[in-house]
């Protein structure tokens, strides 16, 4: 592909993004703004994941964690609709500092399941501590008001929600390039290796569970914009294995490939809705498929095909 | 059809008639234009949705199969003033997220006229505010839905099978006038169901004056010994249990072992499949002194419920053919259906989506199916609030005397 092409892609893309809204029903619009949701989901696992090499599967956690906040900010203090998803993105990030700082020594399947009880017991806490979260009855999300403007429907979301994942692919890229990134990637790819060349490992790791959380909290703000309820199973292990199925599809590592990762997954998501009785057989088949055929996500491939093509 | 005509089939008979004054009424459906989507001349479109995958697939697809035979039903007949119903049904997999996917999408891409469907409560209350917006009328399969029935909106109708809250007060009234209990043990569950059905077990108990002593527990528990001490240590007369089937089956092997001899009484929420629950149980001598609640019109196998089975064996012969076909919750899936036929045709030849709630707000009408008359009212969205009971002693069920009501009230 050339970087005539690129550019095409990336105008054609954001034509599309820019008129989906005059386009499209509410029901497309509300399903844009729920895949932009999983951009994000998916960036924040990927920076854990796929950039650091830790395998955390709490993600979800913070994600609730950024709706809980920013509904109940708003619903019951009424504090202003941006603050509240701030403050669920900061209370997210701290609690995923302190998850990251708890278990940096920790390593491979021990991570995954210490994370993975981190988790549960989340969801745990959104469905039993009634008084804060409205326990198993599921909480009512106040409609959100930015600039004054009442976020009613999908439509009125959909600019926030789009201009958020915008801010923060940006800021990936950025974070991707930075030192800080680089740090991230030798981690990933030799601890040792990365200590004798300077990287405080420990830094480095503890700031990929933060970010990666503030990320999900981000989400989770981004969520509470467009949605009048949260249910605490909503928040559970197969939201968590959905985005990493996410960026495992596109390719860890990968900017590009989370991104795809969450439109494809969140598009067959949709359309299997379509064919319910095969849709778990045809769920697995496509992810068997891409495991034996594009080992590397779909990013990899389309890396290969442009290397081939140029 | 003749041999439905053979029992005494209320719910059908008004529906029959409903739909020949109808076809026979000398104004045509109107001409026109409609101010509502999904309405024609000759069409008006219902979006049915329910569980058709996933694990909660149990729950849904049969009573949306009886929901959909029932409106295949009524087109047969000439459809409603004249219209065909046209469905367009999707998959709500029983999550927030994907019933508000289906919801949208039958609304503004499906440009459905009204929406029937959910078995799922917390699903189901995920889209109440986008439904009280949309101003559409929607009428639930068989979610019991309080979270969304209460308080009462206009557009959102629901417990057409039972809601939860008129579950736990009527397993209350019958122990007390069948069993004569004064100490009722009650088990229940630690979420959003058991604190709805401990609401009115609580307000039924207080007005019959006899003690509830309660135990709630995680639907997800593995070792009920510590509930079943302490309930075993308060000595009731019966034991009601409003829990899921698994755990149901773990408190019934435990009662068992324990020597727990009194009654138990298992609610509508764990009888999906009776011949699982033996099983897994282990015993059947844990059933000497077993009683499950129904929320239809007579045994499963009873002559009033004669003509559903007949009906859906007629539509469905291949489903039919399987295991444990029709499932228990196949029959509220034909209630439902017939809540919003009613309504439809009591709307007149011209309905629109305001009409059609406005009439559903007040409708009350014999099912022929279910074991009260479904009925909302001023404060209550909730249709069904009765049900029977049934001894079984891990084989056979036998129907016990009376219908039992809820008198538990919505107080604003």
């Amino acid at each position: 592909m050339t970087r005539a092409s690129y550019i095409v892609a990336a105008v054609a893309a954001g034509a599309l993004l820019v008129l989906l809204p005059l386009l499209g029903s509410g029901y497309i619009v509300y399903l844009a703004n729920l895949m932009l949701v999983y951009i994000v989901l998916a960036l924040g696992l990927n920076i854990l994941i796929g950039e650091t090499g830790q395998f955390g599967l709490a993600h979800v956690a913070f994600y609730g964690i950024g709706i809980y906040t920013t509904a109940i900010l708003t619903g019951r203090f009424d504090v202003p609709f941006l603050i509240a998803a701030a403050a669920g993105v900061l209370l997210a990030g701290a609690i995923g500092l302190l998850l990251g700082y708890v278990s940096f020594r920790m390593r491979d399947i021990y991570l995954a399941l210490s994370t993975f009880a981190f988790g549960e017991a989340m969801q745990w806490v959104y469905r039993s501590w009634d008084a804060v979260t409205n326990g198993p009855n599921g909480m009512r999300i106040k409609p959100a008001e930015l600039f004054g403007f009442r976020i009613a429907t999908d439509h009125d979301a959909y600019p926030f929600v789009l201009a958020t994942t915008i801010i923060i692919i940006a800021a990936t890229v950025w974070l991707r390039r930075s030192r800080l990134g680089r740090a991230f990637r030798a981690v990933r790819e030799s601890e040792p290796a990365a200590l004798a060349m300077g990287v405080d490992v420990r830094r480095a790791k503890v700031i990929a569970f933060a970010l990666s959380a503030a990320y999900a909290g981000a989400a989770g703000g981004m969520f509470a914009s467009f949605s009048s309820f949260i249910h605490p199973d909503s928040l559970g292990f197969t939201e968590t294995i959905l985005v990493v199925t996410m960026i495992v599809v596109g390719g860890l590592g990968s900017i590009p490939g989370a991104i795809v990762g969450a439109l494809v997954l969140g598009a067959v998501q949709e359309l299997l809705r379509q064919a319910p009785s095969y849709q778990e057989i045809l769920y697995g088949v496509i992810l068997i498929l891409f495991m034996m055929y594009l080992p590397k996500g779909l990013a990899g491939a389309v890396g290969n095909l442009a290397r081939r093509a140029g | 059809m003749r041999r439905m005509k053979a029992f005494a089939l209320p719910g059908l008979i008004a529906g029959l008639a409903l739909s020949t004054a109808a076809a026979a009424f000398p104004i045509k459906a109107g001409q026109g234009t409609y101010q509502d989507p999904g309405i024609t001349d000759d069409t008006i479109k219902i979006g049915l949705f329910a569980p058709l995958s996933g694990p909660a697939r149990a729950y849904g697809e049969d009573p949306l199969n009886a929901a959909r035979m029932w409106y295949e039903m009524i087109n047969e007949m000439g459809g409603i003033w004249g219209r065909k119903i046209e469905l367009v049904i999707e998959d709500d997999r029983c999550t927030a997220n994907d019933l508000v996917a289906a919801v949208k999408k039958l609304v503004e891409q499906d440009q459905v006229f009204m929406l029937n469907g959910g078995s799922c409560s917390a699903a189901a209350v995920a889209a109440q505010e986008y439904v009280l917006r949309n101003k559409v009328p929607y009428v639930m399969l068989n979610a019991s839905g309080d979270g969304a029935l209460y308080p009462p909106t206009d557009y959102i109708f629901g417990g057409i099978s039972i809601s939860q809250r008129a579950v736990g007060g009527i397993a209350v009234d019958f122990v007390v006038k069948h069993f004569n209990a004064k100490k009722i043990g009650y088990i229940n569950h630690d979420d959003a169901y058991g604190a709805w059905n401990l609401e009115t077990a609580e307000y039924m108990a207080k007005e019959h004056g006899v003690s509830l002593s309660v135990e709630s527990i995680n639907p997800n528990i593995t070792d009920v010994t510590a509930p079943m001490l302490k309930i075993r240590a308060a000595n009731p007369d019966v034991l009601i249990l409003t829990t899921y089937a698994r755990p149901a089956a773990l408190i019934l092997k435990r009662a068992h072992e324990l020597g727990f001899k009194g009654p138990i009484v298992l609610t509508v929420t764990g009888t999906a499949n009776l011949k699982q629950l033996v099983e897994n149980v282990g015993t059947k001598d844990a059933f000497a002194n077993f009683y499950v609640q129904d929320v239809i019109n007579d045994s499963p196998d009873g002559p009033k419920q004669r003509w559903i089975i007949d009906m859906y064996k007629k539509r469905y012969p291949d489903l039919a053919a399987k295991p444990d076909h029709p499932t228990p919750y196949m029959p509220y899936g034909v209630a439902s259906a017939q809540t919003v036929t009613h309504a439809l045709m009591l709307a007149g030849p011209n309905p629109t989506r305001e009409s059609v709630a406005r009439i559903l707000r007040t409708l009350t009408f014999e099912s022929g199916v279910m074991a009260g008359m479904i009925s909302f009212g001023e404060n209550d969205r909730a249709g069904q609030e009765s049900s029977i009971f049934l001894k079984f002693d891990g084989e056979t069920q036998v129907l016990q005397p009376g219908v039992y009501t809820s008198r538990w009230t919505y107080k604003p």
